[in-house]
């Protein structure tokens, strides 16, 4: 091992300045490519070495320094001839491990993008030999890893007291578990069932969901609910679920209106979700009632109150599966082996007349179903 | 296979023309009499070391495999955070998916979750609203069972005819692994469901908040909640660190980043059991709750991603069979689309709600080829056509499509996915 207190000085003084050119979101894309090094490379108050060496304090160290791991000799001698992992040659031995020190044992193929070389290098910037934020200022855009690792560490056990013996037939209790708190359950139980069960105080007019509609959902979902793209169509379609292409819409499809309310609250607005307020969720609720033609006052507010008292249209044309009854299946008998049918097979449709396969190149023009 | 191998495979595919016997010439062994320098020289892998057993901590297939991929279909959705990519069935064999070529859908990309940061809650219905870490659920009795996992959308895309040149397109959003994880009673028992309980909603922790009703026999039944994969942990696109397994009913329910439970007296009807997931029949009503998957095959190779490279002679015909019902008990498999059949070799492990493998070996003359496979399950059904679909359901059902697949094979060898008389 090589180590010169001159290197360790110029090391601090490297930090030290980069730290400050260092983009707040540089070290969070950083945080996102360290991904691909996390395998082996820890970073963070609680790093060890691992198939890699400690990343903490990397940027300005000298190459093949951290106490305790196994360099190759390539790399121990490249860092006892001077080698210091300066942004130049971090950047260099990241783009290409391989071509730029050879023998060195990370078996890593290289970042492909110049952008993510210099975001991980601000990332790992971020943290001082310690595995400290380099600096205070520093500290809101520190890594959420290691600071939810102690909000974790202590609720990780089980708090019930543990029965002991271990179960063979099914019902015995092993005590594992703890009990949930009324307030947990009513962070993540925000669902909504056709009957009212679970909706929550509040209530927002048609006009309110408009607004909020217009600024959140229109850049996907269409200015009407008619959609950009492939992105769900909310409106319209009525009277074509028996169409060679039905329009499945709210209006047209969807049988409860709690089911708007429930996804709408959990999963929208696609990128933020569970970012709208419950009267948000009723007013654009409304408003999504207004676009099908279901209400047609803007002044009309939804609220817990008489939010059951909507209905849409085609609630009563869902039926239970009854798979088994079609004939075919019914039909139990031994299926056909010989001269089943009669003349030579005649080709009826080619997948190539569309050609939509991606390696055939063909997109764009899809006439066949969608998955959902 | 090398990568020029898959380019020329391509090349077919685009044009259609090109004898596949004049481009398999290469790959196959030389004329007799004259000697391969493959042979009678010292090739590099023979002469130099190749990397240590510190080169890769965790393995990866060949570089020579670099084409056995999962692949997008662009077109299907708006956005690749909340779609669906596709298992190469046609480059694979057996009946476990490798962990990391099973198909993905997300609905809000792959949730990346520590497992210190993970709790899966228990409420509801239930005598005592319970939470559990990672830790704990490590210490109930755990079980080691091999499933299938089909979307119900699997094969959605040719209702209305042929569509997509290739298996692993008409047919990847399957894969089957081994799961290790805790039966899903231990845990509701746990938590003490009450005798009003009727049903289950699971939800995910994901960006999509993915949540889904199940009968509540079924949850008691052989439901369980998985940690492990194939032997290792979940991968994150499966669900890391844990996911539902719901052996032989739709994907969609197997929910991913499980975090909640919850036991009620009805159905939630949510936006993946009403909007989505519902199966629209001609008439302009919808089936609902169609969970099981049907009884279903498909002919692996040759198949059009996989064309007949060696010419006639002795081929080896292989495809996948599944039910949702339990084990498959026959394939039969038809070279005239359909007019008669010969009943193919299963070979491997036959569990319930798993993938089979079937072979059928036989000696090709170069004439054209309508292969088409059809399943029996051990309960009697039996893989209908796809007219036969259509004509209970028409062509807008999207979902639960497991018609008999036709592959044309012609005098070259290329391969095409057609519908025939």
């Amino acid at each position: 091992m090589w180590k010169s207190p001159k290197s360790l000085l110029l090391a601090a003084a490297v930090a030290t300045v980069s730290i400050g050119a260092a983009q707040a979101q540089d070290i969070a894309a950083g945080e996102k490519v360290f991904a691909k090094c996390k395998a082996c490379h820890m970073v963070g108050e609680n790093a060890k070495n691992r198939v890699g060496p400690i990343l903490n304090g990397i940027v300005g160290r000298a190459a093949g320094t951290v106490d305790g791991f196994k360099y190759s000799p390539a790399m121990a001698k490249a860092g006892a001839d001077g080698l210091l992992w300066d942004e130049a040659n971090l950047s260099g031995y990241l783009r290409d491990p391989k071509g730029f020190l050879k023998g060195n044992k990370m078996a890593f193929a290289g970042l492909k993008k110049d952008e993510e070389v210099v975001d991980v290098i601000a990332y790992l910037e971020s943290f001082d030999a310690d595995g400290k934020p380099a600096t205070p200022a520093k500290q809101s855009q520190a890594p959420a890893g290691a600071a939810a690792a102690v909000t974790t560490a202590d609720a990780a056990g089980p708090s019930r007291e543990t029965t002991g013996s271990v179960t063979e037939a099914a019902g015995l209790k092993l005590g594992l578990g703890r009990t949930a708190t009324p307030e947990e359950i009513a962070a993540w139980d925000t669902d909504v069932r056709p009957d009212g069960e679970g909706l929550p105080e509040g209530s927002g007019t048609v006009a309110h969901g408009m607004e909020i509609y217009d600024e959140r959902c229109a850049s996907c979902h269409g200015d009407f609910g008619e959609a950009i793209g492939r992105w769900p169509v909310l409106a319209g379609g009525q009277g074509t679920l028996q169409a060679e292409r039905p329009e499945k819409t709210i209006g047209s499809y969807w049988p409860y209106l709690s089911t708007v309310f429930d996804y709408v609250h959990r999963a929208m607005p696609f990128g933020d979700a569970r970012s709208l307020s419950n009267d948000d969720v009723y007013a654009l609720t409304a408003y999504l009632l207004y676009l099908n033609d279901i209400v047609d006052d803007e002044s009309f507010e939804l609220s817990k109150e008489n939010f059951t008292s909507i209905r849409l249209p085609n609630e009563d044309n869902f039926f239970d599966d009854d798979r088994d009854e079609e004939p075919f299946y019914a039909d139990k008998s031994e299926p056909c082996m010989t001269d089943c049918k009669p003349g030579a097979p005649e080709i009826t449709m080619h997948a190539a007349v569309l050609d939509v396969t991606p390696e055939d190149g063909g997109e764009e023009n899809a006439s066949g179903g969608g998955i959902d | 296979m090398t990568t020029n191998a898959g380019a020329s495979r391509r090349a077919i595919l685009k044009g259609g023309l090109i004898g596949a016997a004049a481009l398999a010439g290469g790959a196959t062994a030389s004329r007799a009499g004259a000697s391969e320098s493959l042979i009678t020289e010292i090739q590099d892998w023979n002469r130099y070391p190749g990397d240590g057993v510190d080169a890769r901590p965790y393995g990866k297939p060949s570089e020579f495999e670099a084409h056995v991929v999962r692949k997008n279909v662009p077109w299907l959705t708006s956005d690749a955070i909340s779609s669906v990519n596709f298992t190469p069935l046609h480059e694979l064999d057996g009946i476990i998916t490798p962990s990391g070529l099973c198909f993905e859908r997300h609905h809000a990309g792959i949730a990346e979750i520590e497992p210190a940061n993970h709790r899966l809650m228990i409420h509801g219905l239930v005598e005592r609203p319970l939470v559990f870490t990672m830790a704990d659920l490590k210490r109930f009795p755990r079980e080691n069972k091999v499933y299938f996992l089909e979307c119900a959308a699997n094969t959605g895309m040719e209702w209305r005819g042929a569509q997509l040149n290739g298996c692993q397109f008409t047919h990847g959003m399957i894969h089957c692994l081994m799961y290790t994880g805790v039966r899903l009673k231990h845990l509701l028992d746990e938590a003490g469901v009450k005798t009003e309980g009727k049903w289950l909603l699971a939800e995910g922790a994901d960006a999509s908040g993915m949540t889904r009703s199940i009968p509540l026999d079924k949850a008691l039944d052989d439901c369980m909640v998985a940690f492990g994969m194939n032997g290792e942990a979940l991968r994150p696109e499966q669900g890391y660190p844990i996911r539902l397994v719901v052996p032989g009913w739709e994907g969609n329910m197997w929910v991913k980043w499980l975090r909640r439970l919850e036991i009620g007296d009805q159905p939630w009807q949510h936006r993946e059991e009403t909007s989505k997931y519902t199966d629209l029949m001609a008439n302009g009503k919808a089936r609902r709750f169609t969970f099981e998957m049907d009884v279903k095959s498909v002919i692996t190779n040759p198949s059009p991603q996989a064309p007949i490279l060696h010419g006639r002679g002795p081929l080896v015909l292989s495809g996948l069979a599944w039910s949702g019902k339990g084990r498959i008990s026959r394939v039969d498999v038809s070279m005239d689309g359909g007019r008669n059949w010969t009943t193919a070799r299963l070979d491997g492990p036959s569990l319930p709600k798993a993938l089979h493998r079937f072979y059928h070996e036989f000696d090709w003359d170069g004439s054209d080829l309508f292969l088409q496979s059809r399943a029996i399950d051990e309960h009697g059904f039996v893989q209908p056509t796809k007219d036969q679909l259509r004509s209970v359901r028409g062509a807008n059902s999207i979902y639960h499509n497991n018609g008999i697949q036709t592959w044309h094979v012609n005098s070259d060898g290329v391969i095409e996915n057609v519908e025939v008389s």
